[in-house]
């Protein structure tokens, strides 16, 4: 377990910038400066843990850690980043662009299906296309992330089968992937 | 052939001129040019004798001739300016010295929100520069739709005048029978047509 070095955090930042915005400050300024939060790459995983915890498991073996604080993705061999479904619950509060899904939609995305304008209760405004844009349930559960297939004003003269937000992880994937989803 | 068995003892070095030494004390004859040197050759001559030996190394005859001939310049590989052989270091390789090993890691804050700005503002740009070229985009396509709008009103109003226009001469035929009239003397062949409806065979 290690920081961060400088391209990789930038290559990590990029992606949380797709969906965060500026919430990135709040992610690293978050808890203090007794107890901030930091990033550990594990493997090929990093983390966002709690610095005392970060400490605490330096004094474990490498091969015998498993996990720790909350995953958020893993770097994959040609050096880019990808956001995991355990992400969602750091990314999400500081989400910049949000869609709501109509309950008639919730099932199809959580079965992994990308969201269509007919499911779509709500969206913010403004949202440009290619943009990282969190799924919500219309009582404001998080559902999963994706990125926008149009900019809303093109979204809203789409035909109500068209695509609006391609699906990149719903939470679905906690069951769908449960083997696959922890194991290094 | 006594000359040359002095030459085998008594070499022109320190050692030979020892054992000459020695010589000389067995044959009782005591001088200093003796000791040295061996009897019967030139000092020259044996100088030439000794670097004929193999090992030796030779010194040409004009060197010989002119001994106080000035030396050439030396030059230092500085001073000539040669390119050196293979001397191309490429750039992943060199490393300033002195430089410490390993990656650099970013733990700091100020140091990831240093990160976190630059790509922010690049992310910023971007989706900035998408949202203009949308509301361009955007802007272009309605002024398409308002002149397409009124294009087709235009032409519903042409359609609606003129549909308008032939209902009036419609029911002008039918009220004002002068107006016929008239009607028939510009244009004899049209009126004549029903006239000739009117015609029956029975």
């Amino acid at each position: 377990m290690r920081p961060l070095t400088e391209p990789e955090t930038k290559t990590l930042f990029e992606k949380l910038a797709a969906y965060c915005g500026k919430g990135i400050q709040d992610l690293i300024t978050a808890g203090g400066t007794d107890d901030r939060h930091v990033f550990r790459v594990q493997g090929s995983r990093v983390y966002y843990v709690r610095e005392s915890l970060a400490n605490l498991a330096t004094s474990v073996k490498r091969d015998n850690l498993l996990s720790l604080g909350t995953c958020l993705g893993k770097f994959t061999k040609t050096g880019k980043f990808r956001l995991h479904i355990t992400a969602l619950s750091i990314i999400a509060p500081h989400a910049r662009y949000k869609i709501w899904v109509k309950a008639n939609g919730e099932m199809p995305f959580l079965y992994g299906g990308n969201v269509l304008k007919a499911h779509v209760g709500r969206w913010s405004e403004d949202c440009p296309e290619h943009q990282g844009v969190i799924v919500l349930s219309m009582n404001d559960t998080y559902l999963g992330f994706g990125v926008s297939a149009r900019s809303t004003a093109e979204a809203r003269k789409l035909d109500p089968t068209g695509v609006v937000a391609f699906r990149q992880a719903d939470i679905g994937e906690y069951l769908r992937e449960e083997d696959t989803l922890f194991t290094t | 052939m006594g000359s040359t068995k002095t030459m085998g003892k008594g070499k022109p070095s320190s050692k030979g001129g020892k054992s000459g030494g020695a010589s000389s004390k067995k044959g009782g004859a005591r001088s200093k040019p003796t000791g040295s040197a061996p009897e019967g050759i030139s000092k020259r001559k044996q100088k030439s004798m000794a670097l004929a030996k193999p090992g030796g190394a030779q010194k040409t005859k004009a060197n010989l001739a002119n001994p106080h001939k000035p030396k050439r310049r030396k030059y230092t590989e500085k001073e000539l300016d040669i390119p050196a052989l293979n001397s191309i270091i490429p750039a992943g390789i060199a490393k300033p010295k002195g430089q410490k090993k390993g990656k650099k890691f970013v733990d700091d804050p100020a140091s990831m929100m240093a990160i976190m700005s630059v790509v922010n503002a690049e992310k910023d740009k971007n989706v900035e520069s998408k949202i203009m070229r949308a509301r361009q985009l955007e802007e272009i396509r309605e002024a398409k739709r308002k002149e397409a709008e009124e294009r087709s009103e235009e032409k519903k109003a042409k359609f609606e005048e003129t549909k308008k226009g032939l209902k009036k001469k419609r029911k002008s035929r039918h009220s004002d029978p002068g107006r016929i009239e008239d009607v028939d003397d510009e244009v004899p062949e049209k009126t004549s047509k029903p006239k000739k409806k009117r015609v029956s065979f029975g």
